[in-house]
């Protein structure tokens, strides 16, 4: 009896043995939060389908510093979510050009924003789209008789009746502790002008060589001194929160879900927790593009990839990581996917209710009436968007003038170089 | 048979000295080589000589934080030491409910810096924390004001959680060291006449300088090396107004300037060591 007992405890671990040897484990490592749970559905059914193949997902919340981590140590992700021109230069993503099946899908805006600007080559796929303007309460501009603004001086007029006529609420809310949020509005507002002027690509162009001619940075009449010179007028009139610097995106969330702020600057991203914080948000939720306030110019969107994925070009496991992406694109799961995360899908065959309706429909109007731009990825490696924003952090304390501000810009945009 | 004893206590110190060099003298060879180089933590490392040191020492932002870290060690050494001392000289005398006064002023030194941080963020938070509310219910106003647009008060705001929270880390130490003077000692200095300011400075201040000396040390290690509390409060900011040199160096880590956060973190080594061997000297010659 006891060695039968033995014997089948040693098969039974045998067995064990033999099958995890047999498994083919393919890790995969994101920082997005908002899909954590999704993907763990959706790995749990590639796993069931697919027997001796076992996908891990890994989150972290810094992903794009430990990534860099990863890559040093040598324990680099088969699929990841993080993507960084410098990666792509040194060779570490797979060259995914030739995945014909997913391409013909992809909306042709976003297979351009995925293709790598040097090689023409596609090292990542993006299954999304986000766009960034601003949020505003529409029960609050219907109430004052207020439409969205296109240029800056019909901006400040709204954010001065608002001022007035609502003594309560904050016109824009800026949570300018948050750094990367300051960083975002020089993205979306500076950088967004020149994009404009210059053309996408032109512009790019221009940021990758440090075309300082072309980009003009530290002018005392340039894009960044006007963008400046114009947020310290606001921050005089009391057009922007009073605690600035020290307001946190929860402040601004709750401001503007209780009617204690009529508008504030960000991304789609934002759209889940506004509702989660007040379902009711639903009906009253506007969206508007950032004004032009350069002359000559027209209002600008970000309309850009997001949901990136990138397989790691030393992976011992491409076929399986390439099988994984393909179940996680299929129509069904980028429904959910898109539904989940709350940003349009950016495959053609994908039918998603990514917002409420009214919302989505005037974010496709504000799409079309304003001048979409991209996020800037040619900005310099030692210069990143949260440094930009620690620099309007200084101008908003009082460190800087708009003329100072600019030059400033310029100084730590060379340097970056 | 005395020779062996004595090998084998050279023997048993092998396993601490085994890990001393594991991560400490290793890390640091691999980092004085290291700093010397470009390496950017994952392409090939070129070396540059000293180049890394001397940028360092060109960078405004550096030596701002050089200042920055200096203001914070300094305030945090001298408050949590004062604090401590009259915390210990406090809570020595016997009183009803003593053990539980003790153990409140050493509460906070057990949580994580960081969390203190984020709670003493959401009291103080202009406009919106817990203290602004308060005193507005009780028809007074915030005295911070915006106290992240001030830097002297902002600085003011980092030291205070600072010692606030390992005030009472001191405190024991202190307190150990009030209880190693001898009573008879203090009895002699009653009965000759000395007043009790006198009994403190010349007798009590003397007798507690190993307790001085391991507070001052441990003070000027934390407070140089302050990471978490800066952090959780300002992140840095406004700017980089606030920003230690331990954030400096994680920032440029993971800007893709690893050779040159690592020549920092030799700079910081060498501004920490130099304060704590001048201390432990001084300390040392009062004894």
């Amino acid at each position: 009896m006891k060695r039968a007992l033995v014997f089948v405890l040693t098969l039974a671990l045998c067995l064990t043995a033999w099958v995890g040897l047999a498994e083919t484990k393919v890790s995969f490592f994101t920082g997005k939060i908002e899909t954590i749970d999704l993907l763990n559905e959706i790995i749990e059914d590639f796993n069931a389908t697919n027997p001796g193949i076992v996908v891990e997902q890994e989150y972290q919340n810094d992903a794009s510093s430990i990534i860099k981590v990863k890559f040093a140590s040598g324990e680099v992700p088969d699929v990841m979510t993080t993507y960084e021109q410098e990666f792509v230069d040194q060779g570490k993503y797979l060259d995914l050009s030739g995945m014909k099946e997913w391409w013909d899908r992809l909306i042709p805006s976003m297979w351009e924003n995925c293709t790598d600007l040097k090689t023409g080559m596609q090292y990542r796929v993006c299954t999304n789209m986000t766009m960034a303007g601003f949020f505003y309460n529409k029960e609050i501009f219907a109430e004052l008789g207020l439409t969205p603004a296109v240029t800056w001086e019909e901006f400040v007029v709204n954010l001065s009746t608002i001022k007035e006529k609502k003594p309560d609420v904050t016109p824009w809310f800026i949570f300018g502790k948050e750094a990367w949020h300051l960083g975002h509005l020089i993205e979306f507002i500076p950088h967004g002008y020149l994009k404009q002027t210059l053309g996408a690509l032109e512009c790019k162009k221009a940021m990758l060589v440090n075309d300082s001619a072309k980009l003009n940075l530290g002018a005392a009449d340039g894009c960044m001194a006007v963008f400046a010179q114009n947020l310290l007028d606001l921050q005089a009139k009391g057009l922007i929160n009073e605690d600035v610097l020290t307001a946190t995106s929860d402040n601004c969330v709750q401001a503007f879900v209780t009617g204690k702020a009529a508008m504030f600057s960000n991304g789609m991203w934002a759209l889940s927790g506004i509702l989660e914080a007040n379902p009711d948000m639903a009906d009253k939720l506007g969206f508007a593009p950032y004004p032009a306030y350069m002359p000559g110019t027209k209002p600008v969107v970000l309309s850009a990839e997001d949901s990136g994925y990138a397989i790691s070009a030393t992976s011992k496991n491409i076929n399986v990581a390439k099988a994984f992406l393909s179940y996680l694109f299929s129509a069904e799961n980028q429904k959910k996917y898109s539904e989940a995360l709350g940003s349009p899908s950016a495959f053609t065959d994908v039918n998603a209710a990514w917002a409420p309706e009214a919302f989505a429909e005037e974010v496709k109007a504000t799409l079309g009436n304003a001048v979409n731009i991209g996020f800037t990825n040619e900005k310099p490696a030692g210069f990143s968007g949260d440094d930009a924003g620690r620099m309007v952090q200084d101008l908003l304390a009082g460190t800087y003038n708009a003329a100072g501000f600019a030059q400033a810009y310029e100084r730590a945009w060379n340097e970056g170089f | 048979m005395r020779a062996k004893r004595s090998d084998y206590t050279h023997l048993m110190s092998l396993p601490a000295l085994g890990l001393f060099c594991t991560f400490f003298i290793y890390p640091l060879v691999r980092g004085v080589g290291m700093s010397m180089t470009d390496w950017d933590g994952m392409g090939e490392a070129t070396y540059v000589g000293l180049a890394n040191f001397a940028r360092f020492f060109q960078d405004p932002r550096a030596m701002g934080d050089i200042r920055t870290t200096l203001i914070f060690a300094v305030g945090s050494t001298l408050l949590l030491n004062f604090m401590g001392l009259i915390y210990a000289l406090l809570m020595e005398k016997p009183f009803h409910g003593r053990s539980l006064a003790r153990v409140i002023i050493y509460l906070p030194a057990i949580i994580s810096p960081l969390i203190m941080g984020y709670i003493w963020y959401f009291l103080l938070q202009p406009g919106r924390g817990f203290l602004y509310h308060a005193m507005g219910f009780l028809g007074t106003t915030f005295p911070l004001g915006n106290w992240m647009s001030d830097y002297p008060t902002t600085m003011a705001v980092l030291i205070f959680v600072n010692v606030w929270q390992f005030a009472g880390m001191t405190m024991i130490i202190y307190l150990a060291g009030l209880k190693g003077i001898p009573v008879d000692l203090k009895e002699a200095a009653v009965i000759d006449g000395a007043t009790s300011w006198q009994r403190f400075v010349r007798l009590t201040l003397p007798l507690l300088m190993p307790a001085i000396r391991i507070n001052v040390v441990t003070n000027i290690i934390g407070s140089l090396s302050v990471f978490d509390v800066i952090m959780s409060l300002t992140e840095g900011g406004p700017g980089y107004a606030t920003e230690s040199l331990s954030i400096y160096i994680l920032r440029m880590c993971y800007g893709s300037r690893t050779g040159y956060s690592t020549a920092v973190a030799m700079i910081l080594f060498f501004i920490i060591l130099l304060p704590v061997l001048i201390s432990i000297r001084l300390t040392k010659v009062k004894e």
